[in-house]
This record gives C-alpha cells, structure tokens and sequence, in this order.
C-alpha cells in the first residue's frame, strides 16, 4: 500500500499545477546540477520531516478520533513554524557541512519553509491516514519534484554552459565539460528567463505524454472490447 | 545606493518575479483581470513595505545584537504571514466588497516566496529602515509591473489559437521567460544616466 502511494506520488503528481508552482522560486538555483541536488535534498528533507512531525501534532492534538477539529487557520500558522524551524536547521546543517553549497543557494535555501510543495502537503496531513502512508505520500511527491528540477538543471547547465558540475572527489574537480557545446554554449537558458522557458516547455511536455497515454489507454480498452 | 538607484533596481533591473523568480505563479498566474492584478499588487506593495521595516527592526535590534541570527527564517516567515493575516482583516473591515468580489484569497498570495524572499534580500544587504521601506515599495512596484503585464498578455493569450499542450500556465511561463529577456535592456547605470541623477 505504501509503496503504492509512493510510486502515485511520483508519477500523478509530476503533470499537476502544484508541483509547477513549487518549483517555480527553486528553479532559480537550478542553473548547476550541485546546487539543483542539495536544494532538492533539502526540500525532500524537510517535506518528509515537516508531514511525520505536523501528524505527530495532530495526533496528539486529536486522540482517539478521526475527525481533526483544528481550524484552518491554525494549521496554516502551524505547519509554518514546522517547516521554518526544519528549515533553520537544514540551513546551519549546510552551512556546516558545505559553506560554499550554503552560499550558492543564498536566500533560496531559507525559501524551502514556504515551498508551495512542502507548505502544502505539511498542511494536509491527515489524522485518519496512517503514519506510513502519509510518508510514502511525501516521499514520491518529494521524489518527483527532485526529478523535475535535477533534469531542469541538468538542461540549464548542459546547453547553457556546456558543463555538469557535480560534488569533487579526490582528483576529480566536479566538473564535466561537454564537447562540443562548452565553445559554444545557449548561454540564454543559464539566465533567469531560461528557467522559466526550460518550466513552460517541460510542463507542455508531460501534459503531451499523459494526454498520448491516455488516448492509447482508451484505444487499447476499445479495442479489448472489440466490434459488436 | 542612492533612492533612485533603490528604485529602479528593486522595481525594473533586479524586478523580484523575472530576475529573481519569486512569487512566479501568483504573480504571473493568479489575477484574472486588470482590477484583480491591481488589487494584488497594491496589496504586496504595502505588505512588503511593511515587512521590510518589520524585519529590519527585528534583525537590527533583536536577532543580530543577541547573536541569534540563525532564527532569521522562522522569525521573518512569521512575521511576513501575520502582517498578511492582518492586513487582510484591515482591507476586508475597509472595503470588503472588492475583495469578495475579486475572489482572491490575499494572506495565500501574500505568504509566497515573493515577500519573505525580499526581507531576506534587504536584511542581508544591510538596508537602513527608510531604505528598506523604500526597498519593499520599489520591489512592490516591480511586481505590481509584471503582474499587469502579464494579465494583459494572458488575456490576448487566451483567444489565440494555440497548441493544447501549451495552453495556460506553460504558455504564460514561457512568456514570463521571453519578458524576463525583455527586462535585461533595464541597466541601472544608462537608466541613472537617463534621469539626470
């Protein structure tokens, strides 16, 4: 069942408007892979965190009933200082681990708290859904937004830069030079404009494969079916 | 900086929605029509305006002096959020038809990354409080500029012929993009220049 959620997660979500409007302020630093990777991390960090951590609180806040009586408001207010304070600590953990991650990110990193994905899917917990499923819930959402924006990045740099850069180890300094475009590159899709253009396309292009999918779907139902 | 410089870096140059890409799917998505996007924009303004002085107190009297800058986030992302809970009782107290009637939910729109992300541009380039009101106003302006703009190309957008696929928050990215490509003709230096200042 949870991996069944997790896989939905993944899959259903990646064509709807929510992930699109969170992936919008993140897009921003989506211009290397390095950094598309740890804001990705980050997000899926703190979705994960922040959902286990509102469902302890409505829970406790509910024992014993399926029905949540908080009002709205509450929840909203919070499931912000859940993910602020997950956010805080992811902050310092990256300033600590890698200073220099910590500063490409800039004020993008401290904009995971009201991530549309995270803020969202924080205030939608469930008491009536088991703790499990909520987290595979998350997990395949978080997995699919880290899937769309990696592969925007790795559009942005490739094209862009005509480089992928990548975490150094030992002699090998990160950096990936694509022949061919690393003269010559679109520098266009590294600027701001890029990403929106890189969004817009992407967006067009999942709607296409699940609309194809779909009509084969029918196409092959109508013809199990076959003539009467 | 001077006050012109502030002007136009946070409303055209450095705009907070196409150079910086925060609040993109309000701002280029959620107005419906011209009165709408007017609404929206006067609203972020003020709210900006206001979180901006706010966090600037906060942060330069509290936060930094004690040494806990680390409590910047969860700190500005509340400030930012009650400030729009409350600016959204005043204006529904003041003027309650025009917000029903426009059918937006304006703390929603308010607690995107737009506001928050520009306290956080202002703290961390060290603004005095009369610059960081002038900051969160020009940063307003700029996003009041793209959300008009955009609601006008959506409106022509929406009668054209266009593919399926394409068709509403893909397209209006992708104009969103073509007009963030447009904007980098505004240089601080030659706008500067221009005005005589």
């Amino acid at each position: 069942m949870n991996a069944s959620a997790t896989r939905g997660g993944v899959t259903t979500y990646n064509g709807e408007l929510a992930l699109l409007m969170s992936l919008t302020p993140a897009i921003a630093v989506a211009v290397r892979v390095i950094d598309a990777l740890w804001m990705a991390a980050g997000v899926v960090a703190v979705l994960l965190l922040s959902r286990a951590c509102m469902s302890l609180i409505v829970r406790a806040g509910n024992p014993g009933t399926q029905k949540d009586a908080s009002p709205p408001q509450g929840r909203f207010f919070s499931a912000l200082i859940v993910s602020s304070v997950l956010t805080a600590s992811f902050e310092i953990l990256l300033m600590s681990a890698d200073p220099e991650a910590s500063a490409s990110l800039g004020i993008y990193a401290p904009l995971i708290a009201v991530n549309f994905l995270v803020l969202s899917m924080t205030r939608a917990v469930d008491s009536g859904t088991s703790m499990g499923r909520e987290l595979a819930d998350a997990l395949g959402r978080g997995i699919g937004f880290a899937a769309c924006l990696i592969l925007i990045a790795i559009l942005r740099e490739v094209l862009g830069a005509g480089t992928m850069t990548l975490f150094p180890v030992g002699q090998f300094s990160g950096v990936i030079a694509v022949p061919g475009l690393i003269d010559d590159p679109a520098r266009a899709l590294g600027l701001a404009g890029g990403g929106l253009i890189c969004l817009g396309y992407l967006a067009a292009l999942v709607r296409l494969a699940r609309k194809r999918r779909l009509a084969s779907g029918t196409a092959g139902e109508s013809s199990k079916d076959g003539p009467r | 900086m001077s006050w012109m410089g502030i002007i136009l870096t946070f409303s055209l140059v450095d705009n907070v929605i196409l150079s910086r890409l925060l609040g993109v799917s309000p701002g280029v998505c959620a107005p419906v029509d011209m009165r709408t996007a007017r609404i929206v924009g006067l609203f972020t303004a003020v709210l900006m305006a206001l979180a901006n002085l706010a966090g600037w107190a906060v942060d330069s009297l509290v936060l930094s002096p004690l040494g806990f800058a680390f409590l910047r986030t969860p700190v500005f992302v509340l400030l930012v959020a009650g400030l729009a809970f409350g600016l959204h009782a005043l204006a529904r107290a003041a003027m309650p038809r025009l917000l029903d009637a426009a059918g937006i939910s304006l703390p929603e729109i308010a607690v995107n990354c737009a506001t928050i992300g520009v306290v956080l541009i202002s703290t961390r380039a060290g603004f005095t409080a009369s610059q960081s009101v002038v900051v969160g106003l020009s940063a307003g302006l700029g996003y009041f500029i793209v959300t008009a703009l955009m609601t006008a190309i959506r409106e022509r957008l929406d009668v054209e012929q266009t593919p399926e696929a394409l068709r509403g928050f893909p397209l209006h990215l992708i104009s969103a993009g073509l007009l963030a490509y447009a904007f980098m003709a505004f240089d601080r230096t030659f706008l500067l220049r221009l005005l005589g200042s």
